[in-house]
């Protein structure tokens, strides 16, 4: 697995390295996914571009809108003091992500970018509205994270590209977040599901005036649900309500089968879980209400 | 293949490495600096056997590029007890026949300690948790468990 190794120390320098090297290059983050890619022999490359000299790539700014630098470790995602409260889901998927040893290392911009449909963080992000910021030789882009996924181990970044933050919005008031994940030990697990939901209140505190239903290891890429989404928005969040949205979650899910699981569970996951993330955000929302 | 010069200060003493870039703290540790006290297994981050800390913090050493490490602290098992004593979770093992084979001990201390380090009076179920990322297939988890505990009792009691 032999390659040549870069250490840039500028935002602008990793840029031009990455145009030079094109598909025969990589940008390394925690290189958790990475390193193991390259010596399974699934990736062959000449150049590794490290990151962790770039100043400003490991920053974490919750004031309102939250922006995460792309070498934000999982580590810092779960000990962060603003994500204790509404946004605990955040923490929920970080905390669960491999061993500590995985999480002191492994960063929420290499996780996305490995793309993989199971990723425990992902379903979190999609769920909070999250957009996408990456460089390249044309400039800055930005994408929301849902159009930036493409399918396993695909995202919207070209060769050289390099993904540098993610940012969202402020939770609205009368908001909670919940993480939930089923596999088939309690750690150091790849999910057989996972799923976040967000769900925030309209202001009189009786009908749902947003939801967020996002799904991981059910479909190509992590995904929204969206008709289920839709069928809580304007109603008031029964238990039937909620009941109702996890069987239209399950119903857009499109799981395969394989050693972790039958698609057929995977299916009766996704309602469980989704029904019950969404009574686990009311109940939130109730508490920091009273 | 151009090779990249490192400074790595490892168990407070300082090395000056010079290896290919595709090696990693594991290889460095192991073949170049014969610290085999590091062990190797599945190299995919799964076990746990080369666990070192890294400025403090657990890291798998099998998946970091030493060209990672460069001008970092690193501390493995070898450097653990100080002045021909052995450290208190290493004590605690053997005092709780917490050892079968062996083979995933020098990690499974190196990850309590950085644990305890942070948190110095754990839940058996935090223990536990702490050492997800540690596989002993002898599969004594119950004796490790305890002596991390009895550990922790006896750190408390030395501060």
């Amino acid at each position: 697995m032999s390659f040549e190794y870069h250490e840039p120390t500028s935002l602008a320098e990793a840029v031009d390295l990455g145009a030079r090297f094109g598909a025969d290059g990589r940008f390394l983050a925690g290189g958790t996914d990475l390193i193991i890619q390259i010596r399974r022999g699934k990736l062959r490359l000449r150049h590794v571009v490290c990151l962790h000299r770039v100043p400003g790539l490991d920053g974490i700014a919750a004031n309102g809108s939250v922006t995460l630098g792309a070498l934000v470790t999982h580590r810092a995602l779960e000990r962060h003091s603003a994500f204790q409260g509404g946004l605990r889901a955040l923490v929920e998927g970080a905390e669960v992500v491999g061993g500590h040893q995985v999480r002191n290392v492994g960063t929420v911009g290499g996780n996305i970018v490995n793309a993989s449909p199971a990723a425990d963080v992902t379903p979190v992000l999609l769920a909070l509205d999250t957009a996408v910021t990456y460089a390249g030789p044309g400039g800055e882009r930005t994408l929301p994270l849902d159009g930036f996924l493409v399918g396993p181990g695909q995202t919207a970044l070209r060769p050289g590209e390099l993904l540098t933050g993610l940012r969202f919005s402020a939770l609205p008031g009368r908001s909670a977040t919940a993480f939930l994940k089923a596999g088939r030990r309690k750690a150091m697990e790849i999910s057989v599901v996972c799923m976040a939901a967000r769900l925030t209140l309209d202001a009189a505190g009786e009908r749902c005036a947003e939801a967020r239903i996002a799904l991981g290891a059910v479909a190509p890429t992590t995904r929204r649900a969206r008709a289920a989404e839709r069928a809580l928005e304007g109603r008031a969040p029964t238990p039937d309500v909620l009941r109702d949205a996890g069987r239209l979650a399950a119903v857009e899910s499109q799981p395969i089968s394989d050693v972790r699981a039958s698609a057929r569970y995977r299916t009766l996951l996704v309602e469980t879980l989704v029904t019950r993330a969404l009574t686990r955000c009311l109940e939130r929302i109730r508490e920091a209400a009273s | 293949m151009t090779k990249v010069a490192l400074t790595l200060t490892i168990n407070g003493q300082r090395h000056e490495v010079l290896t290919e870039p595709h090696r990693t703290l594991l290889d460095v540790l192991r073949a170049d600096l014969g610290l085999t006290g590091t062990k190797e297994n599945c190299l995919e981050a799964e076990c746990g056997v080369c666990t070192v800390l890294l400025d403090g913090r657990a890291v798998n050493a099998c998946i970091l590029l030493a060209a990672q490490c460069q001008g970092r602290q690193v501390l493995t098992i070898e450097g653990l007890g100080r002045d021909g004593q052995l450290h208190p979770l290493q004590q605690a093992f053997i005092d709780h026949g917490a050892v079968q084979c062996g083979y995933c001990i020098p990690a499974m201390i190196l990850s309590a300690k950085a644990y305890l380090d942070e948190h110095p009076a754990p839940t058996e179920a935090h223990v536990r948790e702490a050492l997800a990322g540690n596989l002993c297939r002898c599969t004594g988890y119950q004796k490790i468990a305890d002596a991390v505990l009895a550990a922790a009792r006896e750190l408390a009691h030395r501060r």
